[in-house]
């Protein structure tokens, strides 16, 4: 059963870090409102992207400047965060 | 209501720094009372919930590590603690309030997986 | 698809109010299901009558309001949080002997339970905090 896992929060509240110790092998992970800094620091995406599928919430990336910077994440739509809840067999979120 | 469904809480906050412990506890209470099949799991922060000798009088809080004897009059017996939360804060069993079952990350992500439902606070 | 929402933010002081009400009013778009919105802790202010914002601010409130009764969605703010933060309906105030009702009249006050039959009922449970 695999699990789609939003991240809410910026970075310094070290959520990725407690959702990597949940995330089995076919979840997948979707940054949204703060969440998106994570975007910012490509290292530790790098690192994530070769284990998990990883989403970023198109309207969060631009209302903070930062989707023109994005560019190893999808970045994707309110409409694909839905189907992608639907396509996941539940939500953990963290907040 | 069926019975088929299994709910997961994690409890990720310290207590009295916000609501969030109590408001996970309520809710798995609420799923006890249902006849669900309820896992309780203190992560991160959560840990310190569990810490003995609590006494919130002074801070105007009922006191957390008391209530949490409740799980066990609900019926809630899957109760876990994630090891590395509890080593990164140098807490043991004997530390504990309440006995709970200290699991690793491959224990974590398999009750996860088997959960139709998580509450993640 | 059947989907319930939790909601723990209330709006202003955070985004997460916004963000659920976004993916909600998109999930309904979409042709998906609402079987319930949950309004817990914080976030029963979504559901206050008493909400004023400046002409150039989003009311969320009302926007909330307005989804609900134009989907004749069910929508429950839990009864702990909301009285212990005067979110109160008619029979709250005639119980508790109050001057004043503060609660949308599309949502309803109910307990817990509602929660957990909703997780039970619904084909995926989202929250947002």
């Amino acid at each position: 059963m695999s699990s789609l896992h939003t991240i809410s929060k910026s970075p310094r509240f070290n959520l990725l870090e407690s959702c990597l110790s949940a995330v089995s092998e076919g979840d997948s992970i979707i940054f949204i409102e703060d969440g998106v800094y994570h975007c910012n620091e490509s290292e530790l995406l790098a690192k994530l992207l070769s284990t998990s599928k990883c989403y970023g919430l198109k309207e969060d990336l631009s209302a903070r400047g930062l989707e023109v910077k994005v560019d190893v994440l999808q970045i994707i739509s309110y409409r694909k965060f839905v189907e992608l809840c639907a396509s996941h067999e539940k939500i953990i979120s963290w907040f | 209501m069926s019975n088929s469904h299994t709910f997961t809480f994690i409890s990720r906050t310290a207590p009295y720094g916000s609501n969030r412990p109590q408001l996970c506890l309520d809710a798995a209470l609420a799923a006890a009372v249902f006849e669900q099949k309820v896992n309780y799991i203190f992560m991160d922060d959560g840990v310190y919930q569990l810490v003995k000798h609590q006494d919130a009088d002074a801070i105007n809080s009922k006191t957390l590590g008391n209530a949490l004897e409740t799980l066990d009059l609900y019926g809630i017996q899957n109760v876990y603690v994630c090891t590395t939360a509890m080593k990164q804060r140098k807490l043991a069993a004997d530390d504990l309030v309440i006995a709970a079952q200290s699991i690793g990350d491959e224990e974590l992500k398999s009750l996860l997986e088997n959960s139709n439902t998580v509450f993640n606070l | 698809m059947k989907f319930s929402i939790v909601v723990y933010a209330a709006p202003y002081s955070s985004e997460a109010a916004s963000t659920a009400y976004n993916f909600t009013k998109t999930l309904l778009d979409e042709g998906h299901e609402v079987y319930r919105l949950f309004f817990f802790s914080d976030g029963v202010h979504n559901a206050s009558s008493l909400a004023i914002t400046p002409q150039d601010e989003t009311n969320l409130q009302k926007f909330w309001d307005a989804l609900i009764q134009n989907h004749e969605l069910d929508s429950v703010v839990c009864v702990t949080s909301a009285v212990k933060r005067g979110i109160i309906n008619q029979q709250e105030a005639e119980r508790h002997e109050l001057a004043a009702t503060s609660l949308l009249a599309s949502s309803e006050i109910a307990g817990l339970g509602q929660l957990i039959d909703a997780a039970i009922n619904s084909d995926r449970v989202v929250n947002f905090g």
